[in-house]
């Protein structure tokens, strides 16, 4: 007779559908997911450690270094709260820009999270579909700022150049490319009867439990809470940024959501180009001793950064409270739990778009 | 011979997590609410939680001090939800079973502090601390 036992099933450290290495132990009761630990250290950089003492000029190289895939989010974010604890302020074109910058990071992380998801649930076309636009993004985001990734384009009281002339007049017609592309893959994952059935009702993670676990980001939206940092932006609150939330807590409605937010990114950069203010892109400022809380809307979420500076700008402590801690967290403890099949941990756990390198830093 | 990264002890890791700045703090904070050691809760937290729930710890304390018990005075001083929904230091089970005496000696005419002192020493011997 057969016999169900419970079960310790080990997934990763490497895994084909993880981006960067972690462990999850399951314990299953036959495909039934009762349970799972998280054992993390396979990537850990220290990073915190060795920030601490140095100028802010090293430290904004080091804080970009925290994430490969949201860079921008994190120099902008350990800017801006150097120029909180300084009072430095910006030059109204610069904060236009550094709205452009992190919108674009923003959407070329989305259609790597939506990449990943797909290739996931075995819809690989699907993937790489958006991987090539994501390689359109980031072509975009390079003639910005000049680099792909690790752009160091912020810096205190300003952005590091201006927006070259031609890439000003040649990226609304890029966007509109980018956004005719992205309309039909968005269609073909929403109608996609074999998605609905790995996605649809899968990876659960209600409202409340979403509160508890203090989940941020596309995560949290998915489940119906409007919490986004932008909200509170001074330029974000210019150009009338409204969150975006879906209400069916699942798979599906993460990636929905996440395909929503690049429709709603373009049209946020097409807004700053529209209005982007003349003037100078950087202000100058000398940053000051000073203690600060400051939290900025990275791709998966809110990104806070606790910091406090000597009166020489150097960095006395600092820690960094990055998206994935509590997104991995609410994942690996709510949303996999009571999964009716092994195969859904992994879509699951890739629908949070985990980073594996901002949880360990 | 070989030996795997993932068959270590994790202690060490688990306790670099916990004196970081905000972790430090916030556990130095429950020991003194529960008048308990530091080192001896860190050693629970560390057996009890996994790497993932240490590294949430102040983000979870955060919602519990703006969502937890808001009904329920005494709830709330005792941490009925944060400690067991929240911070998942001890079960819900436990939790409640501490509440409901504590619950009833408030109901019976002993002072709230001196209920919320008693609530405390349970939950004390619930982590055999």
């Amino acid at each position: 007779m057969k016999r169900i036992v419970d079960v310790n099933i080990p997934l990763g450290p490497i895994h084909p559908c993880f981006k960067e290495p972690i462990r999850l132990k399951c314990e299953a009761k036959g495909e039934r997911i009762t349970g799972a630990e998280v054992e993390l250290g396979y990537m850990k950089k220290g990073i915190e450690r060795i920030m601490k003492g140095r100028p802010w000029q090293e430290v904004m190289f080091l804080a970009e270094r925290v994430c490969g895939i949201c860079s921008v989010i994190h120099n902008m974010v350990f800017i801006e709260a150097m120029e909180q604890i300084s009072d430095i302020s910006v030059p109204p074109r610069a904060a236009y820009l550094r709205v452009i910058a992190n919108e674009l990071d923003r959407m070329q992380s989305h259609m790597l999270a939506n990449f990943s998801y797909c290739y996931t649930i075995e819809h690989e076309t699907l993937g790489m579909y958006l991987l090539d636009l994501r390689e359109q993004v980031m072509d975009e985001l390079e003639r910005l700022t000049g680099a792909r990734v690790t752009c160091a384009y912020i810096i205190p009281g300003g952005v590091r150049c201006d927006i070259p002339k031609k890439e000003a007049e040649a990226l609304p017609a890029n966007l509109d490319r980018i956004e005719e592309d992205l309309r039909r893959y968005a269609g073909m994952f929403e109608g996609g009867p074999m998605i609905a059935l790995r996605s649809r009702g899968v990876g659960l993670l209600t409202l409340e439990a979403a509160q508890r676990a203090h989940v941020v980001g596309p995560t949290a939206r998915g489940s119906g809470i409007a919490v986004d940092c932008r909200t509170n932006h001074p330029t974000y609150r210019k150009l009338g940024f409204v969150p975006i939330t879906r209400t069916d807590c699942d798979n599906y409605a993460r990636v929905m959501l996440r395909f929503d937010e690049l429709f709603q990114s373009i049209d946020l950069i097409r807004k700053c180009l529209r209005e982007l203010p003349k003037g100078v892109v950087r202000g100058g400022g000398v940053c000051k001793a000073g203690e600060t809380r400051y939290s900025g809307e990275a791709p998966r979420g809110e990104l806070t950064y606790f910091i406090k500076s000597d009166e020489f700008g150097r960095i006395v402590e600092i820690q960094i409270q990055t998206p994935s801690i509590m997104n991995i967290e609410a994942c690996c403890h709510e949303m996999i739990i009571g999964s009716d099949s092994i195969a859904d941990v992994t879509s699951t756990f890739v629908s949070a778009d985990p980073c594996v390198a901002c949880t360990e830093r | 011979m070989t030996t795997y990264l993932y068959e270590q002890d994790l202690v060490t890791q688990k306790y670099r997590i916990l004196v970081a700045m905000r972790h430090d703090s916030l556990v130095r904070k429950i020991a003194q609410e529960l008048n308990i050691p530091v080192q001896e809760l860190r050693r629970y937290l560390i057996e009890h939680l996994d790497m993932i729930q240490l590294e949430n710890l102040p983000a979870r304390a955060e919602m519990a001090d703006d969502h937890a018990d808001q009904g329920d005075a005494v709830a709330r001083a005792l941490g009925r939800e944060k400690y067991s929904l929240y911070l998942r230091i001890l079960s819900g089970a436990t939790m409640d079973a501490i509440f409901s005496e504590v619950d009833a000696r408030v109901h019976t005419g002993t002072p709230v502090d001196d209920a919320i002192a008693y609530g405390r020493t349970q939950i004390r011997e619930a982590l055999k601390i």
